[in-house]
């Protein structure tokens, strides 16, 4: 095939309609009086070509599955992006005017409150991972024809996020994945490193593996013919790399420092629209986006139950994260729709155990774990996926962003951190996830799983899959017994009385480890004839408040909390937020609270006071008191 | 190539010997504890020797001396054949490597500061770079002096996205100082690194970075030495192909021996076939002095030569408070740096710049860089050093401000633009969940100015304390509510408004601590007084004050914070007020991921604002009333 050139009325109306962006965007940003209407306007040409001619999408249902996916990851340009959907029809024009208001979806970033919106942008240099995670699910698991565009700004280029996702994507020759760089020069308040060096941006794309042009992005022929060739291009992912100029068509504005967000003067914008609007020469020639090819199924939304029952009995030793990944080939068994990521740590967060199983189904990230939560979100947009993502939980803290603005995209992924505290022993404190409780705790959408055996780790993965929002499961590297019989029920938010009776004297609540330490404890002390209820909580987020204050009551307002954690944050802080006002009830906590270092576990659990002679000690404290 | 002088045959043989002692030691220690990376640490066993015994200059017996070349070993796992090194100088008895991971051991499986030759932690990957640029910017435009810094990675970690920002910084700063050692080894974790073996991939991004790029057979030590002793005009990597496992025939090359050891016999023989390579060489190798030419820095005892000069009544943000302050702290201290993420007209930091321009970083939009790089600015108590961005995005360099506390590191950090009021942007650039990641790092300081006078100081205290200094302004205006010569301390609360009458304590901080002072002028109306404090640090809490202010209120307490439930100052007083008797305790705060708004309606929805507090205050009345 070759190139053939729109004829000129397509070239003109694309021009036109690149300039009716730029005035709806300089519209909606004086209305809301804050925006950035010069970022917008370096990509009117961009943004025309690409939704009305390039693109191919349903303008009346955005999330159709076959559509062409666009994410916007300079998200500070949102007004263009709603310009696009006010000129394709999907929102009324009039509405563009409500940008940034309380009561209006038009957010001053784009959000998924907005149905062309699959994930939220305004954290830089964040969407090309979302693409690549589109367009790995587009070419591999949906085998579509459907393509994924990412509109990056020149500043955002200085995250290494970006880099990550670059070397991903032609690692996986995504050649159905475009990354169009909007070099406008300037940042926010100085210009970007590379300025104009476009040779720069080349060499950088070209050397991370893409077939990469530089084009003039106000030229709608040139970016219609490298958009055409890229479409033709195998086995690699495209960047075209558009030269342009912030506020670019803004007389006196084009160009200039200290313009970055902020709207056009009330009393220049009249004349800045009229200009404007005089170079717009057929108004009202409406372009329409082309069709997408059908070729994907809508997604099967029905819930993923194991098909078999854990497989554990009572009493057997396995570390959690062993059953994390003997659960999660299970629900891979279950449905087609599980697919699993990790970081390079496969063989420790046992990952590898579903990728044996599935290997069409797993995806090496290699360690870049900012990238690899941003393709796990990428795949599970409109819910094409139920994607797991495993590493050390320690270093999602590397991730903490891309988690945050997960929660503000609604999205559904499922992220797995193992090798969890002190208990992973002679490697040290820099493998340790000591925070990991206080980070997942404080995302709004999100539950937070700390399984404590096999069994409620099976299930803790198949209630993951099912939940909405972000889940978290905390695993742990030590070999620990079986607690729970094969056949015991687990719920969001309800906690297990592992240990009972009439006469207990202490609530202890623990996870993982320190469930273990716990029970320990309980023997220890039963033979002394102290008697000590043990609680795990299973969720920590949820927490379940009735069942811990309940118990709480029944031991005489005496609750014992330890967590391999760190106090700020974590298992105790969340107790004693759901005890609130409760009277009369007295709480020890028992977690880490200092930089660790390295040791054997058993060690490390005495020294940092959280293990079975800890909390017998603050058992028998709680007495002396 | 200028002036390149081949060494002799002596020195080769006796690096060589060397870098085969460093494998034989590696292999003995990982052995004798059963855990380590003994793979990871004989592919660079002759960049060790030759790093370590022909390139660097330094003065072995003095590690922490300002003009020592610096060394970062950014693939921290190869933590034994650092130790190696330091058995090899002398430091170090080979009996100490033998308990090394032992929990009586300073040599931890993974380098930290215990040890006086590491300067930073390491173990997380892919941040030995960022910290070694801020080192090299240190040394070239503050110190002006003549050390070199030296950062070994590893080849997986270069997939790390922070590699990358350091690296695009090097260049920018033309930091011809820095050198990286890029240990191609091939093999990752648990498959090999996603370009394998092809060296010429790596130099073709090293370059398109900005980079002088060399490629060499990782393993020959006349290759390196030429390498390391090339004139360098612009930062240079040093892309060494070498074979993981080198020296270990079942290991050479092979997967699965990732962070695996050999058994006691197999360690054995593999030694014993090491140890015949090491051929007879008198020639004992020491490592070159350094230039001395670093000036002397004194960081102890920063202080601001005068109180601040704001009026009660005036209004300014704290944000702006934070440049000014940091301006005015580096007019009497030359060693107080400043950096920023392309937001220094947000943050303020630009009045610092404006006045100080040498002492200011521009990192751009790379906040997992800036961390790193103002960690290494800090390193060996160069530099007093604040970094500032929106403190949602410190989010971003979660994992980096993690390791600065396992690096005992002293940095400040300051975060604008926290909470809803942020506004109209929403809620991608609303820090909700700053003091929840701050207060779980376990040397952090966490400041909550509520005006311009206590934030001046919260600048001042952070510059002479210890440990991870974070600094939370917010972007509206606030009344400066205190007198310019109030004393402030880290730790110490200030109990704003109160009468003998009160009924209720509000602790509010920031832009609530003003929504709480407006609600107690409001209730004041109605005969309903309330005590209101401003905890002034979040960490550690002033548990005192509070406790003995809510007892006189007669246990009642509410908490009302522009962050989310979890993990912030609610939390944080709910901790410290625990099992405290006869307490009433409420919450206001954030429930729900927000959306874009004016500040004032968005304060309203959420529930932090003046309204929703008094409303509080009169339901805790009348539910007490109505206990009776």
């Amino acid at each position: 095939m070759s190139y053939h050139k729109p004829d000129e009325k397509t070239l003109q109306a694309l021009k036109d309609i690149a300039n009716k962006l730029r005035i709806h965007s300089i519209k909606e940003t004086c209305a809301s009086n804050s925006g950035h209407p010069t970022s917008c306007c370096s990509a009117a040409e961009l943004m025309s070509v690409l939704f009305f001619h390039t693109m191919r999408y349903k303008a009346n249902d955005p999330r159709n599955p076959s559509n062409d996916r666009f994410i916007l990851s300079k998200g500070h340009a949102a007004p263009i992006l709603y310009a696009a959907w006010a000129e394709a029809g999907f929102i009324k024009e009039s509405e563009l005017l409500n940008l940034r208001k309380i009561d209006s979806d038009l957010e001053g970033h784009p959000t998924p409150k907005l149905a062309f919106v699959d994930v939220a942008t305004g954290s830089l240099g964040q969407g090309l991972g979302a693409a690549c995670g589109m367009a790995y699910t587009g070419k591999y698991f949906d085998k579509a024809s459907y393509r994924v565009y990412c509109m990056m700004g020149d500043g955002e280029c200085s995250e290494g996020s970006v880099w990550e996702a670059m070397a991903f994507a032609s690692y996986y020759k995504l050649d159905n994945l475009v990354a169009i760089l909007d070099v406008n020069r300037l940042g926010q308040s100085e210009a970007a490193p590379l300025q104009h060096n476009m040779d720069t941006y080349k060499e950088r794309c070209k050397a991370f593996g893409f077939n990469t042009y530089v084009v003039d992005g106000h030229d709608v022929e040139e970016l219609c013919k490298a958009l055409w060739h890229a479409e033709q291009t195998k086995g690699k992912p495209t960047a075209i790399v558009a030269k342009t100029f912030k506020g670019k068509g803004l007389k006196g504005i084009e160009d200039q420092d200290n313009w970055h967000g902020k709207p056009m003067p009330k009393d220049r914008a009249e004349e800045l629209i009229n200009d404007l609007l005089s170079q717009i020469q057929s108004p009202n020639k409406p372009l329409h986006p082309q069709l997408p090819n059908e070729d994907v199924a809508l997604a099967d939304l029905t819930p993923i139950r194991l098909l078999t029952a854990p497989e554990y009995k009572i009493g057997d030793k396995m570390s959690t994260r062993k059953a994390y990944g003997v659960a999660l080939k299970k629900m891979g068994d279950a449905s087609p729709r599980v697919v699993a990521m990790d970081g390079d740590t496969k063989n420790s967060t046992f990952s590898d155990i579903f990728k044996k199983a599935h290997p069409d189904r797993f995806i090496e990230c290699f360690i870049a774990e900012q990238n690899m939560v941003s393709v796990a979100i990428g795949c599970a947009t409109r819910d094409r996926t139920v994607s797991f993502a495993s590493a050390f939980a320690a270093f999602f803290a590397r991730a903490y962003d891309h988690i945050r603005m997960a929660a503000i995209s609604q999205s559904n992924v499922n992220l797995v951190g193992s090798h969890c505290g002190v208990s992973i022993g002679e490697d040290g404190p820099s493998q340790m996830a000591l925070e990991d409780l206080a980070m997942f705790r404080a995302i709004p959408t999100c539950t937070v799983f700390y399984p404590s055996d096999g069994v409620s780790t099976e299930r803790a993965v198949e209630l993951a899959a099912n939940t909405k929002g972000i889940c978290f499961i905390r695993t742990s590297r030590p070999d620990t017994a079986v607690i729970y019989d094969a056949g015991e029920k687990f719920e969001v938010g309800k906690a297990k009385v592992v240990r009972q009776s009439d006469k207990d004297q202490v609530t202890i609540i623990g996870a993982g480890v320190t469930l273990h330490e716990a029970l320990a404890a309980h023997d220890q002390l039963a033979k002394e004839g102290v008697n000590i209820r043990v609680i795990d909580p299973f969720t920590i987020k949820p927490l379940d408040a009735s069942t811990i204050v309940a118990s709480a009551r029944a031991t005489g307002g005496k609750v014992i909390t330890v967590e391999d954690h760190y106090k700020d944050g974590g298992l105790g802080e969340a107790v004693l937020s759901a005890l609130g006002e409760e009277p009369g009830i007295v709480v020890h906590r028992l977690a880490v609270s200092c930089v660790p270092r390295s040791g054997k576990p058993q060690e490390l659990l005495d020294m940092f006071g959280i293990s079975a002679k800890s909390i017998v000690a603050a058992v028998r404290r709680t007495f002396a008191n | 190539m200028e002036d390149y002088h081949k060494p002799d045959q002596q020195t080769v043989q006796a690096l060589r010997n060397i870098a085969n002692r460093l494998r034989i030691n590696s292999i003995k220690a990982t052995t004798a504890v059963g855990n380590g990376h003994p793979t990871s640490c004989c592919s660079v066993a002759e960049i060790m020797s030759v790093l370590f015994f022909h390139t660097m200059k330094y003065r072995p017996d003095d590690h922490k001396n300002p003009n020592n070349d610096r060394f970062i070993l950014s693939k921290g796992h190869a933590a034994p054949v650092l130790y190696s090194v330091w058995v090899e100088i002398g430091f170090l008895k080979e009996s100490e490597l033998m308990s090394m991971c032992q929990v009586d051991s300073t040599l931890e499986g993974h380098p930290t500061p215990k040890q006086q030759f590491v300067d930073v932690a390491t173990g997380s990957l892919g941040q030995g770079l960022g910290v070694a640029c801020g080192m090299a910017y240190t040394a070239k435009y503050f110190d002006k002096s003549s050390y070199h810094v030296y950062c070994l990675l590893g080849d997986g970690e270069m997939s790390e996205g922070a590699v990358w920002e350091a690296m695009a910084f090097a260049s920018y700063y033309q930091l011809d100082n820095l050198l990286a050692i890029l240990d191609i080894n091939r093999l990752g974790q648990s498959d090999p690194a996603p370009l394998q073996h092809h060296v010429e991939k790596y130099q073709r991004r090293c370059e398109a970075f900005g980079w002088h790029a060399i490629i060499v057979d990782g393993h020959s030590v006349e290759e390196l030495c030429k390498a390391m002793s090339q004139p360098r005009h612009q930062p240079t990597a040093i892309i060494a192909k070498t074979i993981k496992g080198k020296g270990i025939p079942v290991a050479e090359d092979k997967m699965g021996w990732h962070g695996k050891v050999l058994s006691k016999d197999m360690a054995e023989s593999v030694m014993r076939d090491i140890q015949s390579r090491i051929l007879n060489s008198n020639k004992r190798m020491y490592p070159a002095s350094p230039i001395e030419d670093a000036p002397p820095v004194s960081l102890r005892n920063v202080r601001m030569p005068s109180a601040p000069n704001y009026k009660p009544g005036e209004k300014i943000a704290t944000c702006k408070a934070y440049g000014m302050a940091v301006a005015k702290l580096g007019r009497y201290n030359e060693r107080v740096v400043a950096m920023d993420v392309d937001t220094k007209n947000f943050t303020c930091s630009e009045i610092f710049k404006n006045e100080h321009p040498n002492r200011f970083i521009e990192c751009y939009s790379a906040e997992q860089n800036m961390v790193s790089v103002a960690t290494g600015c800090a390193a060996r108590e160069r530099n007093i050093v604040f970094a500032s961005g929106l403190a949602t995005f410190f989010t971003r360099a979660y994992d980096q401000l993690r390791m600065a506390a396992i690096s005992d590191s002293n940095i400040n950090l300051c975060g604008s633009h926290c909470g809803l009021s942020d506004g109209e942007d929403g809620p991608a650039h609303m820090g909700l969940e700053d003091m929840a990641i701050f207060r779980a790092i376990p040397t952090a300081t966490i400041f909550y100015p509520s005006d311009a006078v206590s934030t001046e100081k919260a600048v001042e205290l952070a510059a002479n304390t210890k440990g991870v200094c974070y600094v939370r302004t917010t972007r509206p205006e606030t009344a400066i509510i205190y007198n310019s010569n109030e004393d402030f301390h880290v730790g110490q609360a200030k109990v704003v408004c109160q009468s003998k009458e009160d009924q209720v304590t509000v602790i509010g901080a920031g832009m609530t601590l003003h929504e709480a002072l407006a609600a107690a002028e409001q209730l004041k109306k109605e005969r309903i007084h309330i005590r209101v404090i401003d905890p002034f640090t979040i960490k550690p809490l002033d548990a005192k004050t509070i406790i003995d202010h809510v007892r006189s209120t007669r246990g009642r307490v509410i908490t009302v914070e522009d962050h989310y439930y979890e993990g912030g100052l609610g939390e944080a007083v709910c901790s410290a007020i625990v099992n405290e008797p006869g307490f009433t305790f409420q919450r206001l705060a954030v429930a729900h991921v927000p959306r874009s708004g004016k500040m004032s309606d968005l304060f309203k929805i959420y529930g932090i604002d003046r309204d929703s507090i008094a409303q509080l205050v009169r339901k805790m009345l009348s539910s007490s009333a109505n206990a009776k």
